[in-house]
Parts: C-alpha cells; structure tokens; sequence
C-alpha cells in the first residue's frame, strides 16, 4: 500500500513548484554566503602564482604564527577533554547541590563576547591589573607572551567538549555503570571500560568542534596577545596585519592555510557524525524492543 | 546464603520508600517482593545489592551487617530491568567482564575465563551467540545473557529487578519455568522484584506483598493467595467482587445477604467489606432460605478459552459482580444474557473498615449450585 503512494502525495510535503523555489534559495544563500567567500580567499590566495603563495607561507613569521596556533590547540584541547569529561561525568552521573550554577558556568564563554574573555586576562594580569605587579616582581610574563595566548584560547573552548558530552551522558543513564560496579570493577575500571567507550563518538566530535574553535579563535586572542610579529601573532592574527599592510596575497595565502583547517576539521566532523549515526542507529535498535 | 533485613526504612526527598521493613529470606530460597509500582519493592532491592543506601536499619548476610560493604565486595548478582548489558562488547566480552576486571591476583587465565563463559552461555543455551552485540538478540535472549553475566562472578545472592518486564507474553512465561529450573539447579538465594501476580504465584517459593514502603503479607504463593491477611492483598492478587455492608453482634449483613461473623462479635453496626473471588460464587436458579444468595441478572457472558466469566447486575442496587466457571460447568446449564440467577459466595472474607482484620476466612458450606 504505502509503496503506490508516491511521496509528493504525503500530508506534509509540499507541491514541487515550492520545493523546487525553496530549494533553490537556500542554493542561492549557500552560494552567494559560503561557496563564494571560499572560493574567494584560494582565487586571491594564488592570483599571483604558486610562488607568491608559497613564499607567504614559508615566511618566518607566518611559520611562527602556525607553530603559536598549532601549540594552542595542543594545550587547550586536552585541558578542555579532561575537564570536559569530569564536568560531564558530575552533571550527568550525579545529584549534588550547586548543579546548576556549574552547568550556568560551564555555558559562560559560550555568553560572553570574546573580547570581554580577553580584557579579563588584561584586568587580571596587565601591568595595572590586581596581579601585574605581583607578576613583574617575579619576572613572569604573561600577558603579551605565550602564557596569555593559550589560557584565552583555553577560556573560549571550554564549554564544547562539556557541552557535547553533558546531554548523551544524561541520555545514557548510569545503568552500564551500576551493572559494572555490581560485576566487581572499580571506579577507574568502570569510566575506562564502560563510560569511556559509550561517549567516544560525542567526545571526538566535541574534541574536534573545540581544536576548531582553539585554531580559528580571534577577538579573546587579539586582546591578549600584544601582536609582536614571530612572537606572539596566531593565524588568525598574522592574516589580519598581513591584511592591514595591504599584502593581500599574502593575508589570502595565510587565510587558506586556515581554511584548509577548518574544511579538514569539517571533514572529520561529518565522519565522526556518520559513525555515530551508525552506533545510535544500533542502540536505537535495542531500544525499540522494548 | 541468608539475608535478614532489620528495620530498614529509605526516603526520598518527603517520600518515603521503605518504611520500617524486617524481613528473613533463608539460604537457597525463591522470594518475590510483589507489589504495585512505587511501593518500594526496587528500592529494596536495590539497598540489598548496595546500589542505594538506607536511611535507618542493616542488612546481615549469613548474620554479617553489610553497611560497610561498597556494591563490589557484596557478592551479589543484579539482574537489570533493561538489561544494562554493555552494547560495545560482544556477549562473550559482557559475560567475561566481572572475571576480567577482577584485581590481578584473583583473576583467572585467560583460558579458564574463556572455559567459564562457554560453561555459562551453555547453562542459558546461547553458546553459538558469543561473538553476537547486544543490538543483534531479541529481548529474551538479552535477559538470558544478563543473567548469565550476573553468574559469572559466583555470586551469593542473585537479584532480579522486574526480569520480565519487558518481554512479550510468550517468552515472559518460557523465561518463568526456565528460571525456576535454573534455580531448582543452582540452588542460589534469590530475589526478584515483580508487579505481575502470576509470575510471583508461578515461580516464587515465598511471596512478598509490599504496597506504600511496607509488608502486607509474606507467605507462600497458596498461602497470600487463599487466605490474604489484608484488603490490600486480596484486591491485588487475583479479581475480586467488593460487598458493601454493616457488622453487628457477630453478623454482617451486606444487602439481602447475612453472614455469620464471630470474630466481629463486639461490632456495632460497622461499616464492613466483604471480598469474594469470582471463582467462589455459585449461581443458583432458584433462592436459598436464610439469605445467603443475592439476586441478579446475566449482564454479560464471555468465553474465555477454558474459563467462562459471567457479568452479572444485582437486582438490589444495579452494582456489578463477576463470576467465573469452568467450561464444562457452564454446559451443564448455560446461562444467558436476561437470566435470573441467584449468587451464593461460597467463601467470603469480611474485612471492618476500621483497618482490623480477622484472622481467618468465613467459609460457608459446600454450595450445591450450578
């Protein structure tokens, strides 16, 4: 019966003259918002040849701002998946008084603008802020330098591993665990052998939206980072003075190393998706038995 | 082994639980704790294993306070509601894991761990399902690997939340008489929490009624089916018929109906209910003298398989009763819809409003009814 039915027939489709219009703006959107900009930044990057790209790239303070950019996601990503984890695993597994406010201030970077994350930093540690003369007594350079960097790109990705965790440890109850505890395993047996396992897909995908975040991320960064070129400039960074000195194939030539990120990471993301599909499709599957 | 409960009462928030609860289960028996849901049975059952903590009372194992004992020293073997099997492990790898995760010294080879989950997955006849995820079985057999996963670690105590739940009807009472048989082998202390009084009845030795935190009744299943120490019990085993009426002086009227009550000899004009199973009533075609039939009329007749139940409407006051018979009782004289009849309870039990109860049923006679 429901095979003779074709779809279009169905209750809630629409005619194909609307399909077709809706379709086709959402065509026109992508396009005009995302395709072209994209296509724009590698057009620009290698107007001037090969060469000119190359060179741009291999310039000693670009490959500075890569290896500053590359060193903040290797700090800030693990530090986020450790706290993400543990944050996750006391909200979703447990009931203790003050719940909510930490899930408020786990969500607070997502709240706060990232300039606002930035100028913290420089209230804490500038030379006039409660802690800079402390600081500069003890020679300890934070603000300006490496340190200020990594703990602005820490303070704007924590929330994407906690927050793609939180909801499918909820989902998943704590049944496997309690089962688990029954059997005999300890605490630590039972998060590596049973908790772990459950949440990989919805922590990988958090462990790649948050290295997006901590590549791409500029307003917190800018603020803190003092913009000394080969020091203290991330990719983002080095693509805006390149921008303000008018080396646009330059600036282009930078932007397309960030681009290529971000596609890759994007690229990841929808694999981490499918796979995922693939694990919930089985779960759902037991489930339905019921 | 033996547990003994001892005052043990669990709140939640302004609900309470568990209310004061004492009871013994001897080594090696079956017991069911049966009841409605939010009566506490899981809670139970749950402090038992060491899942929750109670509020006030101890647990002894074998006579030892297990208060101090964390979930994973207690020896105990927890059969889910929804199975809980790990789904990224295999059925082998789900059985296998209390063996594994035991600390180095106590855990076996890799060969003896491989020999003991072939035993278990041969004991619960789903060997050729080892290498299986939990998503590829069918309910039953998930429930079977659960049970053989809670095995493997030889525990004392094996308990069973609401094991059948989940099931269709079919394989609920395959899985019934297979539990019992396994349990007739094993020979393991064993409870398991149910709200499905037929399975209690067919596969408990010792029944356990709990209704709002607290014990109505413990007996065997014969003894809280036929003689039922509280309302409560005998409206929540089995159908009932409710007759309302006064006790006076040792006797109870309930409408056209008089029956004798002397445990109720000090009653004066109390508010009383009586209960009788449909399976009591004998109906007659003619009336009896001395009130002990009530006149109705055949509302309704249903065949049900071997059982025939028959809705009847008394003619006194319109209120419904249901009777039921036998197949070959009912051919004897088949009553239709519009028949007169007169109902005589052949055994009845009188409870007071009050809350006091007698301690035994009234048992009128043998009736000679159709």
């Amino acid at each position: 019966m429901m095979a003779t039915i074709s779809p279009i027939e169905r209750a809630v489709s629409e005619p194909p003259r609307i399909r077709r219009l809706l379709i086709g703006l959402a065509l026109v959107f992508l396009t005009l918002f995302l395709f072209l900009p994209l296509a724009a930044v590698f057009y620009e990057a290698l107007r001037k040849g090969l060469g000119v790209y190359f060179a741009a790239i291999v310039d000693p303070d670009a490959l500075a701002a890569i290896r500053l950019t590359l060193l903040c996601a290797v700090i800030a990503v693990p530090l986020n998946l450790v706290f993400g984890i543990a944050a996750a695993w006391a909200v979703a597994k447990f009931e203790f008084h003050g719940k909510s406010v930490l899930i408020t201030l786990i969500d607070l970077p997502f709240a706060v603008s990232p300039v606002i994350a930035g100028l913290i930093y420089v209230l804490l540690f500038g030379a006039q802020g409660w802690l800079g003369p402390w600081l500069a007594a003890h020679d300890i350079k934070i603000l300006f330098a490496v340190p200020g960097i990594v703990l602005a790109t820490v303070f704007v990705t924590f929330p994407f591993i906690a927050r793609e965790l939180i909801p499918l440890m909820q989902e998943q109850g704590i049944q496997e665990e309690e089962a688990a505890l029954v059997l005999g395993a300890s605490g630590w047996q039972t998060f590596w052998r049973i908790t772990l396992p459950n949440i990989k897909w919805g922590l990988l995908y958090g462990v790649v939206l948050c290295t997006a975040r901590a590549m791409g991320e500029f307003g917190a960064v800018s603020v803190v980072s003092g913009h000394i070129r080969g020091a203290t400039n991330t990719l983002p960074l080095q693509v805006e003075i390149l921008y303000n000195e008018y080396q646009f194939a330059a600036a282009f030539a930078v932007a397309s190393l960030l681009t290529v990120l971000a596609l890759v990471m994007l690229a990841v993301k929808s694999l981490i998706e499918w796979q995922a599909r693939q694990t919930r499709r089985a779960a759902l599957a037991m489930k339905g038995e019921f | 082994m033996s547990i003994a409960i001892r005052a043990l009462s669990k709140r939640f928030g302004p609900f309470t639980a568990l209310d004061n609860i004492d009871l013994d289960i001897q080594a090696g028996e079956l017991v069911a704790l049966l009841g409605p849901s939010g009566c506490g049975k899981t809670t139970l059952l749950r402090i038992i294993a060491g899942l929750e903590n109670a509020d006030a009372g101890q647990i002894q194992f074998n006579g030892e306070e297990t208060a101090h004992r964390p979930v994973r020293e207690r020896k105990v073997g927890f059969v889910f509601q929804h199975y809980a099997l790990f789904q990224h492990m295999t059925v082998f790898e789900n059985v296998a894991f209390g063996l594994r995760v035991r600390p180095r010294a106590r855990r076996p080879g890799e060969a003896q761990i491989r020999a003991k989950v072939e035993e278990l997955l041969g004991l619960i006849q789903l060997d050729w399902l080892a290498d299986r995820y939990p998503s590829q079985l069918s309910g039953g057999q998930r429930q079977r690997i659960a049970l053989a996963r809670a095995l493997a670690v030889e525990p004392q105590v094996l308990l069973l939340d609401e094991p059948f739940g989940a099931l269709d009807t079919k394989v609920r009472k395959e899985l019934r008489r297979w539990l019992r048989r396994l349990h007739d082998e094993l020979h393991m202390t064993s409870v398991f929490v149910t709200h499905d009084q037929e399975e209690a009845l067919e596969v408990a030795d010792r029944i356990v009624v709990m209704n709002c935190g607290q014990i109505e009744q413990i007996g065997s299943p014969q003894e809280v089916y036929d003689a039922p120490a509280t309302p409560f019990v005998y409206q929540f085993l089995g159908h009932i018929n409710l007759f309302h009426g006064r006790a006076h002086s040792g006797w109870v009227r309930l409408g056209e109906l008089r029956v004798q009550t002397p445990e109720y000899q000090n009653a004066e004009s109390a508010s009383a209910t009586a209960y009788v199973r449909p399976h009591d009533i004998d109906l007659l075609r003619e009336p009896e003298d001395g009130d002990t039939t009530i006149a109705a009329i055949v509302s309704r007749v249903h065949i049900l398989g071997s059982l025939v139940r028959l809705e009847l409407r008394q003619q006194a006051d319109d209120e419904l009763a249901e009777v039921e018979m036998t197949r070959d009782r009912y051919a004897a004289d088949p009553l239709q819809v519009g028949d007169v009849v007169f109902a005589k309870p052949r055994q009845l039990r009188v409870f007071l409003n009050d809350g006091h109860s007698p301690e035994l049923p009234v048992w009128l006679g043998d009736g000679d009814g159709i």
